[in-house]
């Protein structure tokens, strides 16, 4: 204890003595060095005066270049997101692109199919009903809209111009809300279903990410339309008695939610783009003429 | 004299010809910064002194330069980079607060 507080003591004072030093006398010891060793008589080399410009060239150089490459990263970080940006629009603009080229190839294809095989066959009926069901194909009919709308004051811009990041201000409707909607629509008796415009197939999913519903994998934003195809007054009349119509109303009059579905008597939902295998596989070699089944 | 119109040059230089500061010395940028603009501040002062010496200047400027650099290099190679720059800034930062207070003592009396 009395050894631990006098080597405590001789350190100390080397310690502070060198913090005292560095606060107090920060001067660069060699000027004193030099001063004493020049004495009194001025200075007279002739490399004084450039050597000094240069020592002041390279700070100031050094400073301007700190300068420079500080206000030069923001803009270039910038550069980058704005290319990045770019980038995923136009791999937007190209998935679309080739959606619809999938899409009218798809088409083509059936109406080839149709013509090859005979309209009243069991076969075309029961490839039709299949495709139908599958979202296989496009359809239109008669059918009821339902839409739903987050209220209007929680969307709008904020005063400083970013939006309100509160899922509970902003983002009152969910994957929930859109997918009993589509569920209860099923139950009325719906035959085909779009959620803002993408089809629903038997394997579709209504999902939520962040701020935004996902249908199959694509973000969707309110509002959210549901067109079902089906006996537009049975759908009607089947959705009005429904709880889930009755819930949304009174969230209507409660939340301040947009709720609202109509009968219309003729509805265009377009082909599901995402029917696609993924575990079978379409076998390469006819085994009869009219298999295009799939086998595992 | 010559002094302040080279620091205003090299500032020039700076700034049209806005070189591209490689990734590698990136690091290194910050030191650098502080160990210029203690060498401006100490030669200030020491001019002020009465005891500037052009030899000093340039040396204790380039001197400071490396050893910080290598003092960074050695503790980027140990994971302690950040820390010792950090601890380079400050000894030199104190330095230039030092220095100023002479310079403002020497300036205005006070």
């Amino acid at each position: 204890m009395v050894e631990g507080t006098s080597t405590h003591e001789v350190r100390e004072p080397a310690v502070a003595k060198l913090l005292v030093d560095l606060v107090m006398d920060p001067r660069d010891p060699g000027y004193e060095a030099a001063a004493l060793r020049r004495g009194d008589a001025p200075s007279n080399r002739w490399w004084d005066a450039p050597a000094v410009a240069l020592g002041c060239l390279v700070v100031g150089f050094t400073l301007a270049v700190a300068y420079a490459h500080t206000n030069r990263s923001a803009p270039e970080a910038a550069k980058v997101h704005a290319a990045l940006v770019n980038r995923v629009r136009s791999a937007e603009k190209d998935g679309t692109s080739l959606a619809k080229s999938a899409q009218s190839l798809s088409n083509k294809l059936n109406a080839v199919r149709n013509a090859a095989l005979s309209d009243s066959s069991v076969l075309a009926r029961s490839l039709g009903t299949a495709q139908l069901e599958a979202g296989a194909v496009a359809v239109k009919g008669p059918g009821l809209t339902v839409t739903l709308k987050d209220p209007a004051a929680a969307t709008s811009v904020a005063p400083n111009g970013s939006r309100a990041n509160s899922i509970n201000a902003d983002h009152v409707i969910t994957d929930r809300d859109v997918r009993s909607v589509v569920n209860e629509l099923w139950a009325d008796g719906a035959e085909a279903i779009a959620v803002n415009g993408i089809r629903l197939t038997p394997t579709s999913a209504i999902r939520f990410a962040g701020d935004a519903v996902l249908v199959d994998f694509q973000p969707i934003s309110s509002p959210y339309t549901i067109d079902a195809l089906g006996n537009a007054d049975n759908l009607a009349t089947g959705f009005a008695e429904s709880d889930v119509a009755s819930r949304y109303a009174t969230l209507q009059s409660a939340k301040n939610i947009g709720f609202s579905f109509d009968e219309h008597s003729k509805l265009s939902l377009p082909a599901s783009p995402t029917v696609a295998l993924r575990y079978a596989h379409v076998r390469t070699e006819p085994p009869s003429n009219h298999s295009s089944g799939a086998h595992k | 004299m010559i002094a302040a119109f080279a620091l205003i040059a090299g500032v020039v230089t700076g700034l049209i010809f806005r070189p591209t500061v490689p990734n590698w010395l990136e690091p290194y940028l910050p030191i650098a910064v502080v160990a210029a603009l203690d060498a401006v501040f100490g030669g200030l002062r020491a001019r002020l002194d009465g005891v500037f010496d052009a030899k000093v200047f340039v040396i204790s400027f380039v001197s400071n330069v490396l050893v910080a650099a290598l003092i960074v290099y050695l503790g980027d190679k140990l994971g302690v980079g950040s820390q010792l720059s950090t601890a380079v800034v400050v000894v030199l930062g104190i330095r230039i607060f030092g220095n100023a207070a002479a310079i403002r003592r020497h300036v205005f009396r006070a």
